[in-house]
């Protein structure tokens, strides 16, 4: 009786305003303010070196000054996680439904996979430079690498959670390997395969950026590395901000992407 | 004892007629070194509705896929319309309903009703699919929800989906393993009303898996009760009880009689034995 009205109150608290505030992006927007004055108030306050720690108005001010600059290299490496994350996500589905349609193959296959997985990626970056030049293609074979893997296995995880009374429903009615595979199992998959998708947005800036900085000529972790070498640390946070700015809209755009390829989607259903 | 009694009063005989749509002789299933079913004999005549009840582990379910051809008999036989259950399910004789609906949630009701029709016949158009699956809609009595998504459904419309789709195939047998198991009481008795318009409207042989006395009463011609370890047939019922039937059955003296005489069958199923 007497812990009634508590669970009474603890009930209509977030009923009242915090459900609508903290749904916002208004709390994220304030933190991130808050960030901003204090780092620019206490690089000022304690003189910290522009080398050391730039003030966000000193990182401001390098990014209008080298805008062109960040711009052109922004756009390379834009380029380069596109295509990367591309190929990444018609590898990663390519080796998934090769494993669940052939059971031999993926009997070989997914353990050699596992296995590769392990393999710190980051480490291949000289030797893909070393194979491949310093162009476009050992960013691709690199982001390729790091991003294939969590769409493969997201795939994987959707095509295999698959109902077995509906299995057995397809069977009875003699459906082939490759009707289940098509009209159940891949459909079946795709809420989860947009979830790894979006991971693979995530890998695919790593990926490229890591590739910049095993060795190019342009691009934004070109611009990083150089811009570190001459201590113009403010130009290396505004290529920074570039990067982050690149890694949201990626995964922005598998979201809207998730949203219009999954619509029935538990996540979606009751919105 | 008591058993005994009521299955020499209710029990059919074993031997095959000729109007028997579906036969099992001596069928016993071992599965992972366990004798799941042993020595089952059944005979279901055409245009019959029998039910299949018994304790949990007793085997109903397992038997059910035997009959769709689902799970292969270690030892005996089992045909339908002289075909074996394999052979029958590809020529389109056999419709499943599970306790799940298992619709494709990114397909909408219709598409979800003539889904299996259109994987059982290749050579069907779009139009022609969509006209049985909305033809098999009317029929559950969902003709005015036929373009909804099944997230958009209750779980009694979902399972009238799984239904129409079992009925789209047009099969001599409905084969349903607790097919109304996971809904509420009334959504049930709603259902299981529905189920018997359908029975007589389409003629079709119905085998229903169920744990509900009530329900196994209530809807078939004949009861058979399941024991356990190993799990077999330990009797059988013939609910002499008119059709059509509907709620008010339950005030029925008869059907009050057959209810306790059918869990008195139960209570004794439940104990495990031998080959008796």
């Amino acid at each position: 009786m007497s812990d009634q009205p508590v669970t009474n109150l603890s009930e209509s608290r977030p009923a009242l305003s915090w459900g609508a505030v903290t749904g916002s992006w208004l709390p994220a927007a304030i933190l991130l303010l808050a960030t901003i004055v204090v780092w620019e108030a206490v690089v000022r306050i304690f003189a910290i070196s522009a080398f050391i720690i730039p003030a966000p108005s000193e990182i401001a001010q390098s990014l209008v000054a080298q805008w062109g600059t960040l711009m052109q290299a922004t756009l390379v490496t834009a380029g380069e996680i596109l295509f990367g994350f591309l190929v990444s996500i018609v590898v990663g589905i390519a080796i998934a439904l090769v494993i669940v349609r052939f059971d031999w193959l993926g009997r070989a296959l997914y353990p050699l996979v596992v296995l590769f997985q392990n393999v710190p990626k980051v480490a291949l970056a000289p030797i893909f430079i070393l194979w491949f030049g310093y162009g476009l293609a050992p960013k691709i074979g690199l982001i390729l690498v790091i991003a294939f893997f969590p769409v493969t296995l997201s795939m994987l995880a959707g095509m295999q959670s698959v109902d077995r009374s509906l299995l057995s429903l397809m069977n009875s009615v003699g459906a082939s390997p490759t009707q289940i595979l098509f009209r159940i199992r891949v459909p079946h998959s795709l809420p989860n395969l947009m979830a790894g998708t979006k991971i693979a947005a995530t890998l695919s800036v790593i990926g490229a950026i890591v590739g910049e900085f095993a060795g190019a000529s342009d691009g934004l972790g070109y611009v990083i590395q150089f811009a570190s070498t001459q201590l113009d640390t403010a130009l290396v946070f505004a290529a920074l901000l570039l990067v982050s700015v690149l890694g949201i809209g990626f995964y922005y755009a598998a979201e809207v992407l998730e949203r219009i390829i999954v619509p029935w989607a538990p996540k979606f259903s009751h919105a | 004892m008591r058993v005994e009694t009521i299955r020499a009063a209710g029990s059919r005989p074993a031997d095959i007629r000729h109007d028997d749509l579906i036969s099992a002789k001596g069928v016993s299933v071992v599965m992972t070194r366990q004798l799941v079913l042993q020595n089952i004999d059944l005979s279901i005549s055409k245009g019959s509705f029998v039910s299949l009840i018994g304790p949990s582990g007793c085997g109903k379910s397992t038997l059910l896929k035997v009959l769709a051809g689902l799970v292969n008999p270690t030892s005996g036989s089992v045909s339908i319309a002289g075909l074996s259950p394999v052979e029958a399910a590809r020529k389109r004789m056999i419709g499943l309903v599970f306790q799940d609906a298992n619709l494709l949630p990114w397909k909408n009701a219709v598409d979800n009703a003539s889904m299996l029709l259109s994987i059982a016949d290749e050579s069907l158009s779009r139009a022609d699919l969509r006209a049985c699956g909305h033809e098999m809609l009317e029929l559950v009595g969902l003709g005015d929800s036929a373009h909804k998504r099944p997230h958009e459904l209750s779980g009694g419309m979902r399972q009238r989906v799984a239904i129409a789709r079992a009925l789209a195939l047009d099969p001599a047998v409905l084969l349903m393993d607790e097919p109304f198991g996971a809904l509420d009481a009334i959504t049930r008795d709603s259902m299981g009303q529905s189920l018997l318009e359908i029975w007589q409207r389409t003629g079709k042989t119905i085998v229903l898996v169920t744990h509900s006395i009530d329900e196994a009463i209530h809807l078939s011609r004949h009861v058979h009760v399941m024991g356990i370890k190993p799990g077999r047939i330990t009797g059988s019922l013939d609910i002499g009880l008119p059709y059509p039937r509907d709620l008010s059955l339950e005030e029925d003296p008869q059907f009050v009689r057959l209810l306790v005489q059918l869990r008195t069958m139960l209570r004794a199923s439940h104990k495990p034995g031998g080959a008796s």
